[in-house]
């Protein structure tokens, strides 16, 4: 069986007691992380992966059946961190990681001493009395619309041009590329994504919890990060002057400063 | 020429001044869409061509934010995974994106963007280029329709033919209990006292019976290699010539009128599998007697030569068509002849294959004067 560390492409730096692990969201790979991770390698040791599917991760892991929902990449989480030999660390998710994250938590609260959910959302489409900001509809097209971009298409000719003896540039440009992602495994991780419903999960969560909403998110509207503060108790919500959904990319700065005060 | 200093409305800045209105005309009018973009994703210019795709004036585009601009399944994939290659990689290319268009169908695109970042690498500007590709774009997805088909067929064609394989296994096993008792009827009724006519019918079972059970062999070889597990073969160092002696007597008697001509050469003995290389020497001289011309002999050889054993079986007759040589061991290929004296074409399929589970090869070569099928493999 292949180890854990080398299916979810796990890298570990920094030093320090205390530990911080960051996973990437729906439609990017740890790079995702690459200005923020290394501002607490002083003090943390940092653990970043890519979940299966993405990256630099195995592909031959994937199991359509296990990743079929968030939990499943749940379970890779709770594994990476006992892999590692770790114990309560400070996970810090974007996007649909965040909602992974809650789940791993309530799986093994042992393993997490604090949650730090960016632009979390436990349920995108809306329902009576909920707005998650999107139609089920809009949902579906978006499963037909992932075929048409080239997060799919890099990935799928990225073997056949890495083997091009004539153009070696092609595959070194391709190896650099980010946000990589399988397209039949993007499809079902956006299916598994777009389509949960964690809502239920939220008020079980007793793992000291803080909520990054960016400003002008249409993934993870401000009404949707009000709601899961309200759910989770005792959590704090810190609103950042970052517009979008990428505040790891946009404003790593204010991210950093926002975890550094809450761990 | 002038000298001087140059003036405001000297040559060259006139050619400047003109050059800006050309470059300001090919930026409006160019056959691309054309934005630049503040760090936060606002408008800040859009070209004319660009506006007009989508049917409102430049001017109103300033401002807009431009992922608004885009369909809900192109925004959410702009802002998870394009979003992000921008601001990683500086740039991207060949994105297909989908803009809220005029009518109820949606500007679709493909598009190209650069960051623009200052000394300090602060994001100063992004710069966008739109190609329509309507007709692209529909023929994309209709080649990735098309292929999705192609391999859901070719899923359900190889479910189908492992389903046929599994049958014809388990045909092949059950047509070999009435063929013994067939043989078990022959032997009964030989111990009894029996007219001379009864004694050729009985002979004549007999050789039926034969070429029966060799025909259920290659096809149970067939479906088990088809179904994964190839031909498994049990090699022994012992003498070759009896075995292949044994077989042309076997032939020699069930085909009276037809010519053998042996010629071997095998001091040592040859490492192989008795039962296998058995049907594969009598699937080749079953060819031969079936193809071959019937007033010319056919021909067995076999030498062992610095550990290679060489064996061939040759006949007259027509010279095997190119188009045919190239299909001739492939299962289920037959050439032309009588319509009674056809089998199923296995028989050359499972002398390559018993050939290559000895470690060798099978080889044809055919010309007008002879046809020849010749066997190498290891004889140690």
């Amino acid at each position: 069986m292949i180890s854990v560390v080398a299916r979810n492409n796990v890298k570990v730096r920094g030093s320090g007691q205390r530990v911080m692990v960051f996973a990437h969201g729906f439609g990017c790979d740890q790079n995702m992380w690459r200005h923020v991770a290394p501002a607490f390698e002083d003090s943390f040791q940092t653990v970043t992966f890519d979940h299966v599917g993405a990256g630099g991760s195995d592909l031959l892991a994937y199991e359509p059946a296990k990743y079929a929902t968030l939990s499943g990449y749940a379970d890779d989480l709770i594994e990476i961190v006992r892999e590692l030999n770790l114990t309560r660390v400070v996970f810090v998710g974007h996007s649909v990681s965040a909602m992974i994250g809650v789940l791993a938590s309530l799986k093994a609260p042992d393993l997490f001493s604090k949650l730090v959910l960016v632009g979390p959302s436990p349920r995108y489409i809306d329902d009576v009395g909920y707005t998650g900001g999107f139609g089920a509809p809009q949902i579906e097209e978006l499963l037909t619309f992932l075929a048409d971009n080239p997060m799919a298409w890099s990935a799928a000719m990225a073997p056949a041009i890495m083997g091009n003896p004539d153009r070696p540039e092609l595959g070194e440009e391709l190896t650099e590329s980010f946000c990589r992602t399988d397209p039949a495994i993007a499809k079902d991780f956006a299916r598994a994504t777009f389509m949960a419903d964690n809502r239920a999960d939220l008020p079980r969560v007793a793992t000291p919890t803080l909520i990054l909403q960016c400003t002008d998110d249409i993934i993870a509207p401000e009404a949707v990060g009000a709601f899961v503060h309200e759910q989770i108790a005792g959590s704090e919500l810190v609103v950042l002057a970052a517009t979008g959904h990428c505040p790891n990319l946009s404003a790593p700065a204010e991210v950093v400063d926002a975890i550094r005060a809450f761990v | 020429m002038r000298s001087g200093p140059l003036s405001e409305d000297g040559p060259i800045a006139q050619a400047a001044s003109a050059s800006a209105t050309e470059s300001e005309d090919l930026f409006d009018t160019a056959p691309a869409g054309y934005l630049v973009l503040a760090p936060d994703g606002a408008i800040v210019r859009a070209n004319a061509t660009f506006a007009r795709w989508l049917g409102v004036a430049s001017e109103a585009l300033v401002g807009s934010r431009f992922r608004d601009l885009l369909t809900g399944p192109s925004r959410i994939l702009y802002e998870t995974n394009i979003a992000p290659q921008l601001r990683l990689q500086g740039g991207f290319e060949e994105v297909a994106l989908d803009f809220v268009g005029r009518r109820s169908a949606p500007l679709q695109v493909l598009a190209n963007a650069i960051e623009q970042r200052d000394a300090q690498g602060a994001v100063r500007s992004v710069k966008v280029v739109a190609l329509r590709a309507r007709e692209r774009r529909g023929y994309e997805r209709a080649l990735l329709g098309r292929e999705a088909d192609a391999v859901q067929r070719l899923h359900d064609e190889q479910s189908t033919a492992e389903l046929r394989e599994q049958f014809i296994a388990v045909l092949g096993h059950d047509l070999r209990n009435p063929l013994a008792s067939i043989v078990g009827a022959a032997r009964l009724l030989r111990r009894e006292v029996q007219s001379e006519k009864a004694l050729k019918v009985i002979a004549m079972m007999d050789v039926s019976v034969d070429r029966m059970a060799g025909l259920i062999d290659n096809v149970m070889d067939f479906a088990r290699g088809r179904l994964g597990r190839g031909i498994d073969v049990e090699t022994k160092s012992v003498p070759l010539e009896p075995v292949l002696r044994h077989l042309v007597a076997e032939l020699e008697a069930s085909e009276p009128s037809r010519d053998f001509i042996c010629d071997f050469d095998l001091p040592e003995p040859v490492r192989f599998d008795a039962t296998r290389l058995s049907q594969l020497v009598s699937n080749l001289l079953t060819n031969a007697l079936t193809y071959g011309d019937p007033k010319q002999p056919i021909r067995l050889h076999a030498d062992t030569h610095n550990g290679v054993l060489t064996l061939w079986v040759s006949n007259s007759g027509a010279a095997i068509s190119a188009a045919a040589m190239q299909r001739l061991f492939q299962p289920f290929f037959r050439g032309e002849v009588r319509h009674s004296q056809q089998g199923l074409g296995l028989g050359l399929h499972i002398a390559s294959e018993i050939a290559r589970a000895h470690g060798g090869a099978l080889i044809v070569s055919s010309n007008d004067t002879e046809t020849r099928f010749t066997l190498t493999m290891p004889s140690t």
